[in-house]
């Protein structure tokens, strides 16, 4: 897809977040009984990863799928584009959606609100695909701030007083953040003349330093705020009071991976590798996200609260997106698309068994993990395997990430990085194993007699989101594979 | 058919005028009488629109008699807006129906009625007129109407605010017809496209400046700019919430369509450099924008939060016009109508509301998500579109205002526009929490029902239409683009 994509009008890429609008309208209006609401969000959900994959062949072979849905504002629209990375973000988050439901039907029987939780719920998904398949940049900033208000009621779930806190927390942080991007997508229309997110780059020097550098500011400042770069995390360790399937679409799927998502357009689409290559702003970004890296995993170190801990894992996961965006190479773009689905995949299996053993036995803090290995096996092993991606075991998805991370940075010139590497899976190895050696070589303390594996609904979940973790790791060469997907995003980003 | 401009006008004034007549006896009979005399003026203006957006802007001399000697009518562009507003006070008289039976004593009814047609009249004759003299006239006549709809629904708080209300428009009108005497002495003539052509001649620069200024503060204390704005919130928390629609989603606006009917005056001249007083403008609509939805967020009256909104919004109206780039101006123009749409919605869902539950307050009204799912609905997609979400008509002006400012290099005034817009989203965030999230205060908000049809409906209406203004917002930038570049171009 060498810069001349063959372009394709399909109403496919606009069914896509269709079906999952339609399927929250349908739970709002009918999902009263707890059959007919599973069977919209199952149905909904597996139509939806059919659709989206009876498109990746097509995408495989370089077509790009486009749809003008209305002309607004005027001479903009709300147009959606299907194209390499657009694929690749959508394939995993309308993945994950199907994982996620049946794990969330599971986790949720007996809790107050399913309605509104399953209709909010199908919402994110609609708004995450609509903004995996932006055109252009208003077209995105609109589904990342419906993301955000669509969120809202799934972060206060529980209606505590603490989650009504974590909710203006969350607000608060990401309002403003999208009020951030508004003023870099009018910067952009003022000095692009155009918004759209097809070309490798829309904006030239010719437009002054001063302004540019103000547009890369607030726009990597507004998405940075969903990608939780340090110091704009905060939201993200208080917004953990939510339901475990809202915390796993937050932290895997939906809101960090939109910031992340939006960096990469603004990096690859708006200024495009050659003019910041010039202007070397992504220098700055680098070292914050080297810096959110080390300093989110000594964090997640001090942590004794498994999801707090997983939190700032996040945090620490996310920025090596950004990382691998800012070093300019081939080779790192490749780790930085391909890590959206690494990470998703992994934190997500890791989430599903924070919930799984909380559901099971009532425990939250780490020491109490000891011996659940022995009880729930299929579910500590699960965890195993994200744990070993994270620590980036070849083999598993997250040696990929790094592996192409460090060969990005060695093409870049920039050697330090790889160190940072080193040390990153250092730390890694330092909170996950721990938590591997207390559940699988001591005895289990306190158990009440007849504790065993999690249930049904919440294992196999667990488990298929844990095989993709495997199965990301050792079949990146396989043609087919999503790792292709990324390939081709880099290809047209960098025009080679 | 080339009479339907005077009968847009007249038809509605004197079907008012004959209200308490026609209803003696039958007061049942009212709001039909109003019902169709207003859908009449809605179908003249819907005809007339379509008319100057096929061939720009007419002319009708009343009586025959050719201007600048006769009265002249004027329908350009920016007159569309008498569409918008005939159609929103179609939808507040369907609304009223239930609503003024509890709101207003029973024998006062078909002066409701009565006084909303003249309201309705009088605007579109406002917005009509290419006369300045007519231009005093209709305004004093929606003035005098609105002043008697505030204290409608009677009580001893109605008075005083009403009183607060007329003393800030008559101080406003004086001001305005003394510098519309100026500009005649000056002149020798009250048609507006004649007045301009002869301010181009005229020498002395000091009266005109002084007309110039008089008339842009007295308009803009009508459209209740902040710090003129001290009159607008009592006389929203006081007054029957369909009226409430009334004036902040119309009666404000015309301020702003007096402004742009004046600098025509003035930009042919040539005499005086309109640009200070753009500078003033932008300025003094930043700080409005700020200032209203500063204030907005401490009220608890839901009324109220939604009275300072409009001072907010007519923030960004001025701003719009003070940055007096071709983009701005647009935007400004798309916001007049759309904020007329939007403001519509949430007093109509507000005033819903109080109906139902009688309560008015976000701390009474907790709970009430459930117990007026639609109504509730409509109010936060209103409150949505304020904010300026995309794709609600509230994004369109904000979009082409901000884009305006930064092209005219001013980028400071985009961060304002988009500041406005973050304080009405934490607005939000506390009436979500309060609708749907909060336990209900109040054991009977949990058997109040949701509103009866005929004030659903119309609430449904405008909800939809605030997201299609926006969808569909390519119309009305279209319609109103030869007469942005007319103004901007200097009359």
């Amino acid at each position: 897809m060498e810069g001349s994509a063959i372009e394709v009008v399909d109403l496919r890429i606009v069914l896509a977040p269709a079906l999952s609008l339609a399927c929250a309208l349908l739970i709002f209006a009918f999902g009263r009984r707890d059959l007919w609401r599973a069977v919209f969000a199952l149905s909904a959900s597996v139509l939806k990863l059919a659709i989206v994959l009876s498109m990746l062949p097509g995408s495989l072979a370089g077509t790009v799928y486009v749809y003008e849905l209305v002309d607004f504002p005027p001479g903009i629209g709300i147009v959606f584009r299907a194209d390499g990375l657009g694929m690749f973000f959508a394939l995993v988050s309308s993945t994950l959606w199907v994982v996620t439901t049946v794990y969330a039907i599971g986790y949720l029987q007996g809790a107050h609100e399913r309605v509104r939780f399953f209709g909010f719920f199908a919402l994110c998904v609609s708004t995450t695909v609509g903004l995996a398949f932006a055109e252009n940049l208003l077209t995105l900033f609109l589904f990342y701030e419906l993301l955000t208000i669509c969120t809202y009621p799934l972060v206060i779930h529980d209606e505590t007083p603490e989650a009504m806190k974590a909710g203006r927390k969350y607000l608060a942080y990401t309002l403003s953040g999208g009020v951030a991007v508004l003023l870099g997508v009018v910067l952009v229309q003022d000095l692009a003349g155009t918004l759209t997110l097809a070309e490798p780059g829309i904006l030239s020097l010719e437009a002054g330093r001063p302004m540019l550098l103000l547009a890369f500011v607030v726009l990597v400042a507004g998405f940075g705020v969903k990608a939780a770069i340090m110091p704009l995390h905060g939201w993200l360790p208080t917004a953990m009071v939510a339901p475990v399937p809202v915390s796993a679409l937050l932290h895997a799927v939906a809101v960090v991976k939109a910031g992340v998502f939006g960096l990469l357009r603004v990096i690859y689409n708006i200024f495009g590798v050659e003019l910041l290559g010039v202007l070397g702003y992504t220098h700055w970004l680098a070292v914050f996200a080297g810096f959110t890296i080390i300093a989110a995993s000594v964090m997640a170190l001090a942590q004794t609260h498994l999801k707090l801990r997983l939190a700032y894992s996040t945090v620490s996961q996310l920025s090596y997106i950004v990382l691998a965006a800012s070093l300019l190479t081939p080779l790192a773009a490749l780790a930085a698309i391909a890590h959206i689905a690494n990470q998703a995949f992994a934190k997500i299996t890791m989430f599903f068994v924070a919930g799984a053993v909380q559901r099971t036995t009532g425990r939250t803090q780490i020491h109490e993990l000891a011996g659940l290995g022995r009880v729930m096996p299929w579910t500590m092993g699960a965890f195993t395997i994200a744990a070993l991606s994270f620590i980036a075991v070849p083999l598993f998805a997250g040696f990929v990430t790094k592996w192409f991370l460090c060969l990005g940075a060695l093409q870049a010139g920039e050697w330090w990085w790889v160190l940072l590497m080193v040390a990153s899976s250092l730390l890694n190895a330092a909170y996950w194993l721990p938590i591997l050696y207390l559940a699988w070589f001591r005895e289990p303390r306190g158990l009440p007699r007849g504790v065993r594996e999690a249930r049904a609904l919440l294992l196999a979940p667990t488990l298929v989101s844990a095989a993709y973790v495997l199965l990301l790791g050792m079949t990146a060469r396989v043609p087919g594979m999503p790792f292709s997907l990324a390939q081709a995003a880099v290809r047209f980003v960098t025009g080679i | 058919m080339a009479h339907w401009l005077p009968l847009a006008v007249l038809v509605p004034l004197v079907a008012g005028a004959l209200t308490p007549a026609v209803a003696r006896g039958r007061p049942a009979l009212a709001r039909g009488w109003a019902l169709s005399a207003a859908l009449f003026s809605t179908l003249a203006t819907a005809m007339l629109t379509r008319r100057v957006a096929r061939e720009g802007p007419f002319s009708y001399a009343m009586g025959g008699w050719a201007p600048p000697w006769g009265i002249e009518l004027r329908f350009d562009e920016f007159s569309a807006a008498a569409l918008f507003i005939s159609f929103i006070v179609v939808l507040v008289l369907v609304f009223s129906g239930p609503y003024v039976l509890r709101a207003v004593p029973r024998p006062r009814i078909p002066w409701y009625y009565s006084l909303l047609l003249i309201n309705l009249g009088a605007m579109i004759g406002f917005v009509v007129t290419g006369d300045l003299f007519n231009l005093f006239v209709f305004m004093e006549l929606v003035a005098v109407s609105s002043y008697a709809l505030v204290a409608v629904g009677g009580g001893r708080t109605a008075a005083l605010a009403a009183f607060k209300y007329l003393v800030a428009g008559a101080v406003s009108s004086t001001l305005i017809l003394f510098c519309i005497g100026v500009l005649y002495a000056m002149t020798g003539s009250l048609n507006m496209a004649d007045v301009a052509l002869r301010l181009a001649e005229v020498e002395a620069r000091a009266p005109v400046v002084l007309a110039l200024v008089g008339l842009v503060v007295g308009f803009l204390v009508k459209a209740g700019l902040f710090p003129l704005h001290v009159w607008l919130p009592d006389a929203h928390a006081i007054a029957p919430t369909p009226i409430n629609a009334l004036s902040s989603a119309l009666v404000v606006k015309l301020g702003i369509i007096g402004l742009l009917r004046v600098f025509p005056l003035f930009g042919a001249a040539g005499a005086v450099s309109l640009a200070p007083l753009y500078d003033a403008l932008a300025w003094l609509g930043a700080i409005s924008i700020l200032a209203g939805a500063f204030f907005a967020l401490f009220q608890q009256d839901v009324k109220l939060m939604l009275a300072y909104s409009t001072i907010s919004n007519i923030g960004y109206i001025v701003l719009g016009l003070g940055l007096a780039g071709e983009l701005a101006v647009t935007g400004a123009g798309i916001h007049v109508l759309n904020h007329a749409l939007i403001k519509a919605t949430l007093f109509l869902a507000a005033g819903a509301m109080l109906h139902q539950s009688g309560y008015r307050t976000l701390s009474d009204l907790r709970g009430v998500g459930h117990a007026m799912p639609w109504t509730s609905f409509s109010l936060l997609l209103g409150v949505l579109a304020i904010a300026g979400l995309p794709p609600t008509a509230g994004f369109l002006g904000k979009w082409y205002i901000a884009l305006g400012a930064i092209q005219s290099g001013r980028p400071g005034f985009a961060v304002v526009v988009l500041l406005g817009a973050l304080l009405v989203f934490m607005y939000l965030g506390r009436m979500l929490n309060a609708f749907y999230f909060r336990a209900p205060t109040h054991e009977r908000m949990l058997a109040v029902r949701e509103a009866p049809a005929s004030m659903l409906g119309p609430v449904l209406l405008l909800a939809v239409l605030c997201v299609l203004g926006g969808l569909q917002g390519r119309w009305p930038v279209r319609l109103i683009e030869p007469a942005v570049v007319r103004l901007l171009g200097g009359g």
